[in-house]
C-alpha cells in the first residue's frame, strides 16, 4: 500500500514530545506574564506578546500535526479507511462547533483557537480509539 | 459479502499473521476480514485469492442483499 503524504512512523514520538513541551512553554510564558493575544485587544504584530504566541502555538500545531499524520506501523488499506472516516468526522465536527460558535458567541477570536485545534484533536481521539478497539477485538478472539 | 478464509487458512495450515504478513497487511486486517467487519479491496482479495492457490469466487463470494 502506498501511502503517500505521510511522516514516518517515528514522528508520532517527536509530535507527543512537542505536544508535551506546549505545556510548559505556556506555563512559563504565562508566570512572565504574557497572555494569548486572542484574549485581549492587539499589540500590534512581532510585539513580544505576539511572538510569542506565535512560538507556542507552532510547537503545539506542529506536534499535533505530526501526531496525526505519522504512519501506522503496518498502513494497510483498513488504516487508511479509518483514517479517511476519521478526518470526515473532524471536518464535520469542526464546522458544527464554527457555526454554532458564530451564532451563539460575539467575540470571534476563538475561531481561530477552533480551526487550529479541534480538527486534528478530534481526528487523533477518533483515529486512535478506533484502533484500540480493532486491536481489542483482535486479541479478544485470539 | 462472506469468506472461506478461516476455512481456506485451516487447510493451508497458516495463522492469520502469516496470512497477513504474505499479502502485507496487519493481523487485524485479516482478523476483521475473517468475521466480515471489513470488505478488504479487489487487490486485497486478489492476493488474498492467490495465496491459497484458487479462483477468487471460491474465497468471497456475495450474499443476499448485496
Amino acid at each position: 500500500m502506498k501511502s503517500r503524504f505521510l511522516f514516518p512512523y517515528w514522528c508520532r514520538y517527536l509530535g507527543w514530545g512537542l505536544v508535551l513541551l506546549h505545556v510548559p512553554l505556556s506555563m512559563l510564558g504565562r508566570a512572565r506574564g504574557m497572555v494569548n493575544v486572542l484574549d485581549k485587544p492587539s499589540t500590534g504584530l512581532f510585539t513580544g506578546e505576539h511572538l510569542f504566541f506565535i512560538c507556542t502555538s507552532l510547537v503545539m500545531v506542529s506536534g499535533l500535526f505530526l501526531v496525526a499524520f505519522a504512519k501506522e506501523k503496518v498502513e494497510d488499506e483498513q488504516i487508511w479507511q479509518i483514517r479517511l472516516d476519521s478526518l470526515r468526522w473532524a471536518i464535520f465536527i469542526n464546522y458544527l462547533a464554527l457555526i454554532v460558535s458564530l451564532v451563539f458567541i460575539e467575540d470571534v477570536g476563538h475561531m481561530l483557537d477552533l480551526n487550529l485545534y479541534v480538527p486534528l484533536v478530534f481526528f487523533i481521539i477518533r483515529f486512535r480509539w478506533v484502533i484500540f478497539r480493532l486491536n481489542l477485538s483482535t486479541s479478544r478472539e485470539g | 459479502m462472506k469468506n472461506n478464509i478461516r476455512v481456506e487458512r485451516a487447510i493451508k495450515n497458516i495463522t492469520q499473521g502469516e496470512l497477513a504478513e504474505q499479502v502485507g497487511v496487519s493481523r487485524q486486517t485479516i482478523n476483521t476480514i475473517e468475521s466480515n467487519k471489513y470488505v478488504p479491496s479487489t487487490v486485497l482479495a486478489l492476493k488474498i485469492a492467490r495465496v491459497f492457490g484458487k479462483p477468487l469466487e471460491e474465497v468471497f463470494m456475495l450474499e443476499e442483499g448485496d
